[in-house]
């Protein structure tokens, strides 16, 4: 079986993985000013750095669960990418979240128990190991990841601003060969200390704010 | 590096060696979802009873859940977990009722999908519930109260184990008639509020009546904040609920979204199962 139906199956947003409580730091950005015409922007620059982060991290975890390499220091590599607390803890959690997923669509996938053995293990280790079970290509994965990103954002856009559904799916697909770009470029990536390390302040400071904001309609 | 944990995103998320034990055994449990349900402990009699709380906005689900905490908090450990559509209003209006620790209270985010997140998409609700139940364990009950939605929003049976639907007399007399799945088939139905019914017009016995009439017998209970038998009615059945789940008797059931349509022969079903309509 190709790996294509897997692969929409994880990128469903029907996926049962809080996927709705999310809009990458979109909430924060409408919050200080950011207009509805901004969006496709902002959604290129999280591709351009935390989108990239958690794809490469994905890629070099599903390496070295095929590998039988140690995970840890991937997880660490990932952390040290991401500075801002609130986004270790998003990534988390929704790690948690998939991860309830995953174990029961491979109860018996030994890569899968040993994401579950990590201490909290963020979300690309759980993307990755549902990947390294269900012979997910590298390059698909790190498209995965990107298009997940996207999609949250532009479904988190519909409620947060006066927009048309037609307009936020159309800066979804202008963005595709943005993702495939990344994808491809994050695919041969092995080691821990390949996973780029882009930063993005203001995305950083927005998830910060959003934290310690009361009356949000979204997680992070 | 120094995990900084902020308010809404507690730290304590390593899985237990239960719940990977759990995670490893797939079999199905007497209600047919599978032991991942009970992610966090072995067994659903062991954990605590789980109660969502659901109903139109402003019926009073918040002062409710305040008024459990009151009456129970002596002799039970409690943990509640709120859906407000921002957040946590009613997080902090439990908070501010003093009726339990500020921290046994977990506000829930929904992205605008309060009904999504107690019924297709249950997952942000459940971690919540065992956090807490992690946290504090262990706690007899964890009331959820939905963010206010329309009449059709009830919980899935994966998220609760029991719920209580509110209506109040000043949402009008009729609303009890007109039914929908959580008037009709919840484990309880509270119609709230009751010493207003003489300013609104509404005839509260008519009104538990009529409730009584399309519910097949489930309880229902006229509830006032005011009026002392009331609440003792309320409290006795959640004990009575928490006693039959610690008994293994309690299974959850579900409400549904659907309405039952009915026959010539007046017998009435919801679609469970595939059949032919004429
Ligand atoms: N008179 C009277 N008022 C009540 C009673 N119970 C609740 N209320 C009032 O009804 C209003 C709404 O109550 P809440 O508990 O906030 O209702 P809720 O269902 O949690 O509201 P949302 O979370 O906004 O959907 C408040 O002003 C309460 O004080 C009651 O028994 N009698
Ligand atoms: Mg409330």
């Amino acid at each position: 079986m190709s790996d294509d139906l897997l692969m929409m199956l994880l990128a469903d947003a029907r996926l049962p993985v809080a996927g709705h409580t999310q809009s990458g730091q979109l909430e924060a950005a409408v919050r200080s000013g950011l207009t509805a015409d901004q969006v496709p922007v902002f959604m290129r620059s999280r591709l351009a750095s935390v989108v990239r982060v958690e794809a490469g991290t994905a890629v070099v975890a599903l390496h070295r669960l095929r590998a039988g390499l140690p995970l840890e220091p991937v997880l660490d590599a990932w952390a040290a990418r991401t500075p801002a607390a609130p986004m270790r803890d998003t990534s988390r959690t929704l790690g948690r979240a998939l991860l309830r997923l995953v174990r029961r669509l491979f109860p018996d996938s030994t890569h899968v128990a040993e994401v579950a053995g990590l201490k909290r293990p963020c979300r690309p280790l759980v993307l990755a190991a549902a990947a390294a079970t269900g012979g997910i290509a590298p390059t698909s994965l790190g498209r995965l990841v990107a298009y997940d990103d996207l999609q949250t954002v532009a479904s988190a856009s519909l409620k947060l601003l006066p927009l048309d559904p037609l307009d936020a799916t159309s800066w979804v697909h202008d963005l595709l060969p943005e993702a495939e770009r990344l994808a491809t470029g994050v695919a041969p990536l092995t080691e821990p200390h390949h996973i780029p390390a882009p930063s993005a302040p203001q995305l950083d400071l927005w998830a910060q704010t959003h934290a310690h904001t009361t009356r949000r309609l979204f997680s992070a | 590096m120094p995990e900084q944990t902020t308010r809404n995103t507690p730290s304590r998320l390593i899985l237990t060696e239960s719940e990977r034990e759990s995670a490893r055994s797939n079999e199905p449990t007497r209600h047919g979802l599978t032991s991942e349900r009970a992610d966090s402990t072995p067994s659903e009699a062991a954990r605590g009873l789980r109660i969502g709380v659901c109903g139109p906005v402003g019926t009073g689900k918040s002062s409710l859940i305040a008024l459990l905490c009151r009456e129970l908090s002596a002799d039970l450990e409690i943990g509640v977990v709120t859906n407000d559509i921002y957040t946590d209003e009613d997080a902090r209006f439990l908070r501010s009722a003093g009726v339990l620790d500020p921290a046994r209270i977990r506000a829930v985010e929904t992205g605008a999908c309060p009904h999504t997140a107690i019924r297709d998409d249950v997952t942000a609700n459940l971690i919540a519930v065992e956090e807490l139940e992690e946290e504090f364990a262990p706690l007899d009950v964890v009331l959820v109260e939905s963010g206010g939605d329309n009449l059709t929003a009830t919980f899935s049976p994966a998220l609760v184990d029991t719920q209580i639907f509110l209506i109040d007399v000043a949402g009008g007399g009729d609303v009890a008639r007109k039914g929908g799945p959580g008037i009709e088939r919840a484990d309880l139905l509270v119609v709230n509020k009751t010493d207003l019914a003489p300013y609104v017009g509404v005839d509260p016995v008519a009104m538990v009546s009529d409730a009584g009439s399309v519910r097949e017998g489930r309880p229902v209970i006229a509830l006032s904040r005011t009026d002392p038998a009331s609440v003792e009615a309320l409290v006795t059945w959640v004990r009575s609920e928490l006693t039959r789940h610690r008994g293994g008797a309690l299974v959850p059931a579900d409400p549904g979204p659907m309405a039952p349509h009915f026959h010539a022969v007046g017998t009435s079903h919801t679609h469970e199962h595939d059949h032919q309509h004429a």
